[in-house]
């Protein structure tokens, strides 16, 4: 036998928890456009017989109603924790690919005022001289492309060392990022296993918290671990970046080795990975590919410079100084000096003249290596950004993913919308026939013919 | 099943507009440049090629220069020796003379010698003929000139040439040496003795009308010489025009759009970018909400 009012405290039970799912509702419609939120449902169960009450005092066919047991946050971990490996990737591919573009944008070939360009004209520029040694402006025009050409090499050399600088300082930038982030999350760590063991809803810190790791991800690949007591554990290199509520702080030292907490990391992802690859390998690969041009240039000018005599029938001496790009200078100024002739004696024997003008189709001489530099360097810039391409597309798929088990879809909020409203209106017409009923029981009870 | 949500909708469709939009900014770059190639990422292997190709056209360009230069040269050559076969007929007529007239008549015989004086200086200005200030029949010498005063080569043996094709030199300059004599039996010696001789016996002229001859024959020797080497000159000079025309058509085809396919891409690029800006506009315009009262 079920008590008189029980009726009453059904109604008002169902009331109460369709207006939590209401609640709960709003919620959702109000973060559709939140980054970082992830939709939530009430937990609402039916309330059975209550169990070890003794028989006389059991009702077993009614019930007692509703009541909401939680309110859960529907993400996919799993799909959460790919979709973190892929961004660390991706980080590192998508850095690494700008990178290189800018290094590709330093050298401009194949065009009419590249490099490549530079060295033909100043081949050329001994032809005259060749055909005519005793021509002084023939000469001089050398003498100012062989200085374009130091220029041009010293002025690479300068911007690579830029760009350089530039990632060095994007690198210092990033570990400051993930300090602040690892400072945040131990913060939120507290706060957490604060929430989780009083009880209360977590589910907006835990929104932040995933923000936090997907940040971490981005930047360094960090890795995390869910503790039982609702904190995580992130690792770096496997270092440990931020456990409880203590955060290690990230920093680069000059020759580039990343620690967490003091101690060296081993390998890290993301952003942080490609940055210290291109500091430690990519760039200074490329400065001594740059160092090679301007060595093979000078080298091979300069042997068959000396090799020759100049206008006066002097032996000749070296037109370049220097085997860096950085380094390269011009040794000669005056254009008399330049040697043309293979014979001493001050004849007007043009012969070395030809062997330069010869030395841009060397194999071994600045052109040969300039173009296989400018060539490595293009097809490094396309197998690095088609890996970028296609680890954008796989990052994206999983972030799709991960949108489709955590993201508000308004459509579906309105029809629950619809459904608690309905349910709402449902129960207060129960309350209010209930109210009916007692009414016609209390008021008009016994008052038959009356 | 996927579920659909706000922001994969958005996020989906701003993936897809961008994607077309970069496609239509690839090709609108390659159609306002008019290249495919317009660094090096674009075709490594295609730059390496470009690379070779310009300096392969540069170089031509040179070669080209270079055989213009040889050919003012080779011109100056041809003129010059023909100006000296034509001084040498001039003095072959005068020595005629000298031998018709005799011992009879100093004064015409004086009158003689003088004009063979004129036509030694005459054939020895010719003989130091500069090209751009260099004595052409000077070989490699830095001096102005390629004979002394007195008849004597002043200059050297070492050959002149021009670099007309790719590991072609090709020799200009023909000797002094060869062309008017060596030392102690030139033209120029001749000339002194036949003008000594008209002064004091003109009757032993008769063996120098041979030696004319011989000279003259050595001129026109070396006239025909660089005739030959001007034609060869000028052969390869229209070989490497030709080079030139291949060469910039094979570089044309690696690195220049064609024009039609790139402006039938870009149309239909640019129908793809309209396409899904408007289905985007009308898709995320429906919601349930539309339909609820």
């Amino acid at each position: 036998m079920s008590s008189t009012f029980a009726g009453l405290t059904n109604a008002m039970a169902a009331i109460s928890a369709q207006r939590y799912g209401l609640d709960v509702t709003g919620q959702n419609v109000a973060n559709a456009d939140t980054p970082g939120y992830t939709r939530q449902r009430a937990e609402l169960a039916g309330v059975g017989p209550v169990a070890g009450v003794p028989s006389i005092y059991a009702t077993p066919h009614a019930s007692g109603g509703v009541t909401v047991t939680g309110t859960s946050r529907l993400n996919d971990p799993v799909v959460d924790g790919r979709a973190r490996a892929e961004h660390g990737r991706n980080g590192t591919l998508q850095t690494s690919a700008s990178t290189l573009s800018n290094v590709e944008s330093l050298f401009n070939e194949p065009s009419d005022t590249g490099l490549a360009d530079q060295l033909n004209e100043f081949w050329n520029a001994w032809s005259p001289v060749a055909n005519h040694p005793d021509d002084l402006t023939a000469r001089g025009v050398a003498l100012e492309k062989a200085a374009g050409l130091v220029g041009s090499l010293n002025a690479s050399s300068a911007a690579l060392d830029r760009l350089t600088q530039g990632v060095t300082a994007q690198l210092t930038d990033v570990t400051g990022k993930i300090s602040t982030a690892a400072g945040a999350l131990a913060k939120l760590n507290g706060a957490m296993v604060q929430a989780t063991a009083s009880g209360i809803n977590t589910n907006a810190l835990a929104d932040q918290r995933d923000v936090l790791l997907m940040q971490l991800a981005d930047l360094a690949g960090a890795q995390t671990a869910n503790q039982p007591d609702g904190s995580v554990t992130v690792t770096l290199g496997g270092q440990t970046l931020v456990a409880g509520t203590t955060a290690n702080t990230v920093a680069v030292d000059s020759s580039n080795q990343v620690s967490v907490g003091g101690n060296a990391a081993t390998t890290a992802g993301g952003v942080l990975r490609s940055l210290r690859e291109s500091l430690t390998t990519v760039l200074p690969a490329y400065a001594a590919k740059l160092d090679g041009v301007a060595a093979a240039l000078a080298n091979s000018v300069n042997g068959l410079q000396q090799g020759g005599y100049d206008l006066s029938g002097a032996p000749g001496g070296p037109l370049f100084t220097g085997t860096t790009a950085a380094g390269l200078n011009l040794a000669a100024t005056d254009p008399a000096k330049l040697a043309a002739s293979a014979t001493p004696g001050g004849n007007l024997d043009g012969s070395i003249a030809v062997k330069l003008s010869d030395l841009g189709k060397s194999a071994t001489g600045g052109d040969a290596a300039y173009r296989q530099f400018v060539t490595g360097l293009g097809a490094d810039v396309q197998n690095v950004t088609q890996q970028a391409a296609v680890q954008q597309a796989v990052t994206g798929s999983v972030d799709e993913l991960a949108q489709s088990a955590a993201g508000v879809n308004l459509d579906e909020e309105t029809s629950a919308l619809l459904t608690y409203q309905r349910a709402f209106q449902a129960s207060s017409r129960v309350l209010s026939t209930v109210d009916e009923m007692l009414d016609t029981l209390i008021n008009r009870t016994g008052k038959v013919g009356l | 099943m996927m579920r659909i949500t706000e922001g994969s909708a958005a996020r989906g469709s701003l993936a897809s507009l961008q994607s077309s939009a970069s496609r239509l900014a690839i090709l609108q770059g390659q159609l306002s440049s008019g290249r495919l190639i317009t660094k090096p990422s674009d075709s490594p292997s295609g730059t390496s090629t470009a690379l070779q190709l310009r300096a392969e056209l540069s170089r031509m360009g040179q070669y080209q220069n270079n055989a213009s230069d040889g050919l003012g040269w080779l011109t100056s050559v041809d003129t010059t020796l023909g100006s000296a076969t034509d001084r040498m007929h001039q003095v072959r007529t005068l020595v005629l003379q000298g031998l018709n007239t005799g011992a009879n008549d100093a004064t015409s015989n004086e009158a003689l010698a003088q004009q063979v004086d004129a036509a030694r200086s005459s054939l020895l200005s010719l003989a130091n003929t500069p090209y751009m200030g260099r004595p052409i029949f000077g070989g490699t010498t830095a001096g102005a000139n390629a004979f002394n005063a007195d008849g004597t080569y002043a200059g050297d043996t070492a050959t002149v040439s021009r670099t007309v094709a790719p590991n072609t030199e090709v020799q200009i300059n023909s000797s002094g040496t060869a062309a008017f004599g060596p030392n102690g039996d030139n033209v120029f010696d001749l000339l002194s003795d036949i003008a000594a001789k008209l002064r004091t016996d003109p009757s032993a002229l008769g063996p120098d009308l041979d030696k004319i001859d011989a000279a003259q024959l050595r001129l026109s020797g070396q006239q025909a010489l660089g005739g030959a080497r001007y034609q060869r000159v000028q052969a390869t000079q229209t070989a490497a025009v030709t080079t030139t025309i291949a060469l910039k058509s094979q570089l044309s085809e690696l690195q220049d759009i064609d024009l039609p396919t790139t402006a039938i891409e870009m149309a239909t690029a640019d129908a793809a970018y309209q396409a899904s800006l408007a289905t985007t506009a009308k898709i995320r315009q429906i919601s349930l909400l539309d339909y609820l009262r």
